[in-house]
């Protein structure tokens, strides 16, 4: 198992103003495997995602990541691990304005001893003629290909993606959604994807349902869709 | 592989050059201007120390009635002294001004040549460099005096007359009416016995190694001489003001200026938090991204501190060659138009450049450092959801439902930017500091010259003064007969003089206050000049003298005999109206009991009219309007560049300080304002949303400011006068600055919010579609 999680709990506010996000979450993610987290706007598929990518902490329980246990991590130790093993990717592309398509790339890579060769990423990225463009110079589309390959340019273990598509059109996701699929595939990473979109769901490999913080449903993909298959 | 986010730092200051520049601007201006006035401070004070041993300048000086004759000189210099004639003229000119004239001097207080050459035939003359500055004199022109024409043939600096000062017991020197000058010998000679100065330089043996030593050399000497000789005065150099007063003054204007030093890293640095705070606020998401993908603070911090790290370097690199080459000359060119000081070489100054470069450099670092720490420590989530407060999100105020929509909007903008507006107050407040020294200093000194003319004792006050010597102490009968002969000679017979009895006692430097010198006056029955009933109970104090001190009616004033150890008590009984000077006044018989005078005894006159009966060596000192005024006319002088300057740089601090902040208030909102020219609201619109609240702060702050610096100032321009200088200046604050101030701030600001204006329209509507979560 590449990433256990035991018994996550996660709350918000405090006296009758608290509300119960993560209610007893216990799931496990094998290397490779392409997850979707399924769920309505505040089921807590997205808070999940933050405490697995390390920037929000759980109230109790336990992430494992390849045998080691996330909570006994300090600061500094969960920077080198987001360094070290993910990739994040937000609904919103949080590039930086003034670097090029390919500089923003760089920024991901510079942080991997071992980065994937970028004129490769930004071929498969399609991004090619505009390499040398700045953000404000692409569609939303070409952005969030932008900042996917500054996420898998350092080649991480895991792929954080939350919402990836939840700002692009239909054609846009499905080109975004086959890119992803495009990168586990030839890469080899874990992706974890967090979604409202149902139909995203049969892609996955594995797809987790949840609803006001609890798992509803878990089950493996025994007939996955490609990207390009898909349809909403 | 290189950090790739070290590329956006060119793009960083290329997208934002306005801002990079300004600050760039007041740094390069503070640094340039700082560190010039600081090395041209040492320079000088380097020129002036050297000057000592470089002219060989005396150790002091006395004049005597008679020339020395060859043994009695030789008896002098027994006590391990070498004495040198330095005999001097003085002479009236038609420009209405007067110079002393020396024969050049070849072995003791040698004279420095600025310009020209030393005068070598009869009817050249070398003048004192700043005289000729003030009065417009060139090399190659003439000047007249009783008839005589002389050829200016140089510009000169005495050694021995760095101040001005024509009398040592003056409370300030006069460049404009009083010069040194030199000439050849044959020319000095042509001079004969016609007011012919004895006056005779002194130089140690063995050098005194330090102030008490110098004090009781120079007792010991002066109390040997007069044994002998009939002296007309003695200044041992530790007591010449025309000698001291320059390097005491040098050193002043350091540490004011250190001062001011202080107040513009303050400004510079709230600059930069202020600055640093909106880059992270305008890429929290950015940032957060970073973090999330693994990127740690330590990285993220060296990132962002490079951009003012750079700025603040490349500026301390020019701004520290603007000091050393442009300011340093403006400086010079002040501490030149003060005081006659010899030719310099600039000297280059590690403290200047420790306190200019390395010192704001520093605390730009720990700024930047302290508040990048602060909010990229958050978590990666608060960063990409732009919660920069770290904790819970406060519930927004309340605002009352009868406030309309636009003054509500308003409201908001004021409470979202109030930590730049609490900034863009403290900026105002410090720039005010500066533009309220510039401004309110010259109208100060004009009053004080109104001021102290209207309460004059009277037209012309007479403090005579008994030739050192010419009263026996030790033989009772000889003092006796020379006090009889005196007092034929210190009489007048003008119908308005009024004799006084005067004694002068020094203060004992209460409350860190530099100690100086009190005159207590003695005044007669039935006084013409002094309004006040005396008893012999009566002790009024000077206006200025309880000013200065905070006494008043009840008050016990301690006093001490100048090089006694013998104090004096007094209880003030009220004050008397006279800002000339810090002075005591009671009864004639009052005085002379405490000080064990004689009853009759006096020591000078009041007049309303010119006393011309009484040979000038016995007058001593002489109050009158000149004299009065001589302190503000050579502050004017001395400090009027410098008024400019201070002006001029706190009003470019002014400028940058509201473009900086307002500009930044703007940028902070630019998808709302974005989103609002979408939702379809006119640009004239949205500049009443944004730019009204700055304009009320900017007023506001003005005018808070006022009050607060008045009495700050006053009171920190009351330390200042209380511990750098003798007398006092009755403090007057001009209200018409208040509304040149003002009007400079509100002028200032209309300027920005054109500019603030114009940039509003260029915002893109579709800057609101963008990265909006």
């Amino acid at each position: 198992m590449q990433l256990e999680l035991q018994n996550i709990k996660k709350s918000f506010g405090e006296g009758d103003s608290r509300i119960e996000v993560l209610k007893d979450i216990s799931l496990g993610i094998e290397q490779g495997e392409f997850v979707v987290l399924l769920g309505p706007s505040g089921s807590g598929k997205s808070t999940l995602l933050n405490i697995i990518g390390g920037i929000d902490n759980a109230d109790s329980g336990k992430i494992i990541i390849k045998g080691k246990s996330m909570s006994d991590m300090d600061e500094k130790a969960l920077t080198s691990y987001r360094r070290d093993h993910l990739g994040y990717i937000f609904q919103m592309y949080n590039l930086i304005p003034n670097l090029t398509v390919r500089e923003n790339i760089e920024v991901g890579a510079y942080l991997s001893k071992n980065p994937l060769n970028i004129d490769e990423i930004i071929e498969v990225l399609g991004l090619t003629n505009h390499q040398h463009k700045v953000p404000s110079q692409l569609s939303g589309g070409q952005q969030q290909r932008c900042a996917i390959g500054r996420a898998i340019v350092k080649n991480p273990d895991i792929l954080l993606c939350d919402e990836p598509t939840g700002a692009l059109d239909y054609n846009t996701s499905k080109e975004i959604l086959a890119l992803i699929e495009e990168v586990n595939q030839k890469y080899g990473n874990t992706v974890i994807m967090v979604t409202h979109n149902d139909a995203i769901k049969n892609m996955a490999d594995f797809v987790v349902k949840l609803r006001d913080g609890v798992i509803r449903k878990s089950y493996k993909n025994e007939q996955k869709m490609t990207a390009a298959e898909l349809d909403w | 592989m290189k950090n790739p986010l070290k590329k956006r730092l060119l793009r960083e200051l290329k997208g934002d050059f306005g801002k990079y520049l300004v600050i760039f601007i007041l740094l390069v201006l503070s640094i340039g201007f700082v560190s010039g006035f600081l090395v041209a401070g040492e320079s000088m004070i380097k020129a002036y120390n050297d000057s000592f041993e470089k002219y060989n300048v005396e150790d002091g000086n006395f004049r005597t009635e008679e020339r020395l004759s060859d043994q009695l000189k030789e008896w002098i210099e027994k006590k391990e002294v070498s004495i040198y004639e330095n005999f001097y003229v003085e002479r009236n000119f038609d420009n209405g001004t007067k110079l002393r004239i020396f024969p050049n001097r070849e072995e003791v207080d040698k004279v420095c040549v600025m310009e020209g050459r030393l005068p070598e035939k009869k009817n050249e003359i070398a003048i004192d460099r700043m005289y000729a500055d003030n009065n417009e004199i060139a090399v190659g022109e003439s000047l007249i005096s009783e008839g005589k024409n002389y050829t200016v043939v140089g510009l000169v600096a005495l050694s021995d007359y760095s101040a001005l000062f024509y009398n040592n017991n003056d409370m300030m020197f006069d460049s404009s009416a009083f010069g040194v000058a030199v000439v050849s010998k044959e020319q000095f000679e042509d001079y004969g016995d016609d007011g012919l100065r004895y006056n005779y330089a002194f130089i140690y043996d063995h050098k005194p190694s330090d102030d008490i030593e110098e004090k009781e050399a120079s007792d010991d000497l002066m109390e040997t001489m007069t044994k002998k000789v009939s002296l007309e005065n003695f200044v041992p150099r530790y007591l010449n003001q025309a000698i001291n007063f320059t390097g005491e003054d040098i050193v002043g204007d350091k540490a004011m200026m250190e001062v001011l030093l202080y107040i513009i890293i303050i400004i510079v640095a709230f600059v930069f938090g202020i600055t640093i705070n909106n880059t992270i606020h305008k890429e929290s998401c950015v940032i957060g991204t970073l973090r999330a993908s693994g990127y740690t603070i330590s990285e993220l911090i060296r990132h962002y501190m490079a951009m003012p790290l750079i700025v603040t370097i490349i500026s301390a690199v020019i701004g520290n060659i603007l000091g050393y080459t442009i300011f340093k000359n403006v400086c010079v060119e002040m501490y030149y138009g003060s005081y006659s000081l010899p030719t310099y070489v600039t000297v280059w100054s590690a403290e200047a450049f420790l306190k200019t470069t390395i010192i704001p450099l520093v605390i730009m670092m720990i700024v930047t450092y302290i508040i990048l720490r602060k909010k990229l420590s958050l978590s990666p989530l608060h960063l990409i959801r732009r919660n920069l407060s770290g904790g819970k999100q406060k519930p927004a105020i309340k605002l009352s439902g009868a406030l309309k929509f636009f003054d509500r909007f308003r409201i908001r903008i004021l409470i979202q930017n109030k930590s730049s507006y609490i900034i863009l107050f403290m900026g105002l407040l410090f720039a005010n500091v500066l533009l309220f020294f510039g401004m309110m200093l010259p109208p100060l000194l004009v009053h004080f010259q109104g001021i102290v003319t209207e309460s004059m004792l009277a037209k012309h006050t007479y403090l005579l003064q008994i030739p050192a010597g010419a009263v026996d102490d030790d033989d009772e009968m000889a003092a006796a007969f020379s006090y009889v002969f005196l007092l034929g000679k210190i009489n007048t017979n003008n119908p308005d003089a009024e004799k006084f009895s005067a004694y002068s006692l020094k203060t004992i430097g209460e409350g860190g206050t530099r100690v100086e010198d009190v005159t207590l006056y003695g005044i007669q029955d039935n006084s013409r000049y002094i309004d006040a009933e005396f008893n012999d109970k009566t002790v009024l104090i000077s206006s200025a003298y309880a000013d200065k001190y905070g006494y008043g009616k009840g008050s016990v004033i301690t006093l001490k005999e100048p090089y006694e150890d013998k104090y004096y008590g007094f209880k003030v009984t009220g004050t008397y109206d006279y800002d000339g000077g810090i002075a005591v006044f009671m009864s004639k018989k009052h005085l002379n009991d405490v000080m064990g005078l004689d009853e009759e005894s006096f020591s000078g006159f009041f007049s309303d009219s010119e006393i011309t009966d009484i040979d000038s060596k016995y007058i001593g000192t002489v109050i009158d309007e000149e004299s009065l005024t001589r302190v503000s006319r050579q502050l004017m002088i001395s400090m009027g560049n410098l008024m400019y300057m201070v002006d001029g740089f706190s009003v470019i601090m002014f400028i940058v300080l509201i473009y900086l902040l307002s500009k930044l208030i703007i940028e902070r909102n630019v998808q709302s304002i974005s989103m609002a020219k979408i939702l379809g609201y006119s640009k004239r619109e949205i500049a009443m949303l944004y730019i009204v609240p700055t304009a009320l702060v900017v007023i506001a702050s003005l005018l808070i400011s006022y009050p607060i610096l008045s009495y700050v100032m006053v009171w920190i321009f009351r330390v200042m006068l209380k511990q750098m200088m003798s007398g006092w200046m009755v403090i007057w604050l001009d209200p018409s600055a208040y509304v040149k101030m003002f009007l400079l701030g509100a002028v200032t600001y209309a300027v920005v919010a054109i500019i603030e204006y114009v940039r509003i329209g260029r915002i893109p509507m579709s800057e609101a579609l963008k990265n909006v979560e």
